[in-house]
């Protein structure tokens, strides 16, 4: 009863504000899209800061990152980031206020849209102990161009943090679930 | 400690950065930058192509170095949009301008999101899908070389070198001659003789003016081993780097960017209040244009750090510090975690900073006596301070955590005895160090005791002016033992002498 009703919301919520968007998966890497999400789903959300500090113990230099993606949902769009193992690093994330920087250079970092969503995972790291990426920043796959998440930058891998930034169409509700070793970040499209 | 340089093509390295001028006969100062990276971008072609835009859009898109796709473009096509024919079999045919083949074509398709046949027909995604394959690359190997060689697709060591050389020859001038008497620069040599030079390509130029100069050493660890540390921090993907990279047990350090460039390790601009008010006219610089950052292999939440990596960072610090003129204090040997605090905690609650100071003095060879027994390392060092003087810390550049002070006063016999510990008998000279102000006695007397008793020397001292900074007392001939220097307080009333360190060296 419950789902039917929500589903209802959203076809009207969708009806009324935009064209469907295109079912399909933006991949930045080449595992498929598993991610079991409802067909059609709202929330509430927040736009306040979420954290959760990492359980102990900690693998030896942190979690591992080992894919991001990004998927287009009716009523809002999904970025899931997954580790390796079973479980998943201590994360902190929010609405940046201030300049978003390059946590080696200092270089500030630009990103499309109108609000910029920062996902910080610590201890974690996306690289392995050769010195190579885990998650390869490719630019394309990068710049998703969803209604809501329009771009990912990795911002920061580097002494057990790694942190992205999203650039999002504005300073919308988001809510986490936790999966693990998935992290799924939703955030909701505009009104 | 050469077989990096070695491995780095000269022709990307050294004709690069030896090129002449091309509006001049002068030899051309040697480069400031020593990575591929930069080399590449130091060595536009002089002549233009038909694709120079498109190949600064690629290069821009995929971080590449648009020059380094212009002459690979060269080597390849000479900028010609090619359609390949198989000539051999086993080879597939090549396509557009950056002469793309068979699954590097498709690899390179598929990273720029363009379809294979439009990466092979059309000049913007032949170039895009190259780069985005090239970025691929050089996130994989070590060095912008290694990513030219994977790229030539040729099997052979001799035919990789000779493609890598001739890229390296088209990405500095090929059509005009170098200029006369233009000389090879030397390869570059890392800065600390001791340490294996791992060029890193993630660094760029220090500021021109005054925040520009090396002022503090930044103190890291790098949440990873000493092998995982260096090699990500070489890769151009990580866009992170340290000067130096200390290994757990002090048996080797890497240097990655030379000092007099900018490595990228600290993200806080300079903010003073965190680092006991020195030094604020640097306020919101970005703190990499005048440190030097040193990561050592492991963890902030480790219980200890080994002796051997304590000895063998102290050792680099001291030279340094003694190379760069950088005051050897705790202003000045800064932790990560300390500069930026909103998400930095490294070295960690556990790094030894006040014995690591007193390691980095002994290695060059220096003995200081601070106001504060907390600061001193009692073997050598102790310091006895009567009732009357105060403590405080309202005046910045301090030795330790502050300094004491005493209002001057006729027939006052109680001064600050600072006493340090010669264990071969020698000349020594002598440093004071004090806060300055305007009240401060323009003669205050420090007097120089023998372990034997006999008085030295006086010596009388200005300190209304160049507070923060040390001042030679002098150099006298110590015997083996506890020698001293008191800092006294009488004088007609009206001032106030400030006691704040004793250097010996």
């Amino acid at each position: 009863m419950r789902v039917l009703y929500r589903g209802i919301a959203l076809l009207l919520f969708a009806g009324a504000c935009r064209p469907s968007q295109p079912d399909r998966a933006q991949q930045t890497t080449q595992q498929t899209v598993t991610t079991a999400a409802p067909a059609q789903d709202t929330f509430a959300g927040t736009t306040a800061t979420l954290s959760r500090p990492a359980p102990a113990p900690s693998p030896p230099g942190g979690w591992l990152l080992h894919a991001v993606r990004t998927d287009s949902q009716p009523g809002y769009d999904r970025v899931v980031f997954e580790f390796a193992g079973d479980s998943l690093p201590g994360y902190h994330i929010e609405y940046a206020t201030r300049p978003v920087v390059r946590c080696g250079s200092g270089d500030p970092v630009a990103v499309s849209g109108g609000g910029r969503l920062v996902v910080r995972f610590e201890p974690a790291r996306a690289h392995d102990d050769q010195g190579n990426a885990a998650v390869a920043p490719l630019p394309r796959a990068m710049a998703p161009r969803l209604p809501a998440v329009k771009e990912l930058q990795l911002v920061c891998d580097f002494e057990g943090q790694v942190e992205w930034v999203l650039g999002v169409a504005a300073t919308a509700p988001y809510r986490v679930t936790e999966a693990p070793p998935r992290l799924m970040l939703d955030v909701r499209h505009g009104p | 400690m050469k077989p990096v340089v070695a491995r780095l093509t000269p022709a990307l390295l050294l004709a690069a950065a030896c090129r002449g001028s091309p509006t001049g006969g002068e030899n051309p100062p040697c480069p400031t930058s020593t990575s591929p990276l930069a080399s590449a971008q130091a060595a536009s072609p002089s002549r233009s192509s038909p694709f120079d835009s498109v190949f600064a859009a690629a290069g821009r898109e995929f971080r590449v170095p648009p020059e380094l796709l212009k002459a690979i473009a060269w080597v390849e096509t000479r900028w010609q949009m090619v359609e390949g024919r198989e000539e051999f079999p086993g080879q597939a045919p090549a396509f557009g301008v950056m002469a793309l083949r068979g699954q590097a074509l498709e690899r390179g398709a598929a990273l720029a999101g363009v379809t294979a046949e439009q990466a092979r027909r059309d000049a913007v995604a032949n170039i895009r899908a190259a780069a985005a394959l090239f970025h691929a690359y050089a996130a994989q190997g070590a060095s912008w070389s290694d990513a030219v060689a994977t790229y030539s697709g040729i099997d052979v060591a001799a035919g990789r070198a000779a493609y890598v050389a001739a890229v390296g020859r088209a990405g500095l001038a090929p059509r005009a001659a170098p200029a006369a008497g233009a000389a090879p620069c030397p390869p570059p040599a890392p800065d600390y003789g001791a340490a294996v030079w791992r060029p890193s390509p993630n660094f760029d130029q220090r500021a021109t003016d005054s925040t520009g100069a090396i002022h503090m050493a930044i103190i890291h660890t790098c949440e990873s081993n000493y092998a995982s540390c260096w090699s990500w921090l070489t890769n151009s993907v990580s866009q992170v780097s340290a000067h130096y990279v200390v290994s757990e047990d002090g048996s080797e350090i890497s240097q990655l960017v030379l000092e007099r460039d900018r490595a990228w390790h600290i993200a806080a601009l300079y903010d003073c209040t965190l680092n006991r008010q020195h030094h604020c006219t640097l306020n919101d610089v970005q703190s990499n244009h005048f440190t030097v950052g040193i990561e050592h292999a492991g963890f902030v939440s480790q219980d200890s750090f080994p002796a051997s990596q304590l000895a063998a960072s102290a050792a680099l610090l001291c030279d340094i510090t003694r190379d760069r003129g950088i005051p050897r204090d705790w202003q000045h040997i800064v932790g990560h975690g300390q500069l930026q605090p909103a998400n930095r905690t490294d070295p960690g609650p556990n790094w030894p900073w006040i014995p690591y100071l007193h390691r980095v003095q002994a290695a060059c060879g220096e003995v200081v006596v601070d106001d504060s027994t907390a600061y001193n390392d009692s073997a050598v060092a102790t310091v006895a301070v009567p009732a009357g003087w105060v403590a405080s810390d309202t005046t910045p550049d301090y030795y330790g955590g502050g300094y004491r002070w005493a209002s001057t006063a006729l027939g006052a016999t109680d001064g600050v005895e600072f006493s340090f510990r010669v264990a071969a008998a020698g000349a020594r000279t002598l440093d004071a160090r004090w806060t300055s102000g305007a009240n401060r006695s323009p003669r205050a007397a420090y007097v120089v005791i023998a372990a034997t008793g006999d008085t030295l020397a006086t010596v009388i001292v200005d300190q209304t002016a160049a507070g923060g900074a040390w001042h030679t007392l002098g150099t006298w001939t110590f015997p083996v033992g506890w020698s001293r220097v008191v800092l006294q307080r009488r004088d007609t009333s009206g001032f106030v002498v400030v006691a704040d360190a004793v250097r010996v060296r």
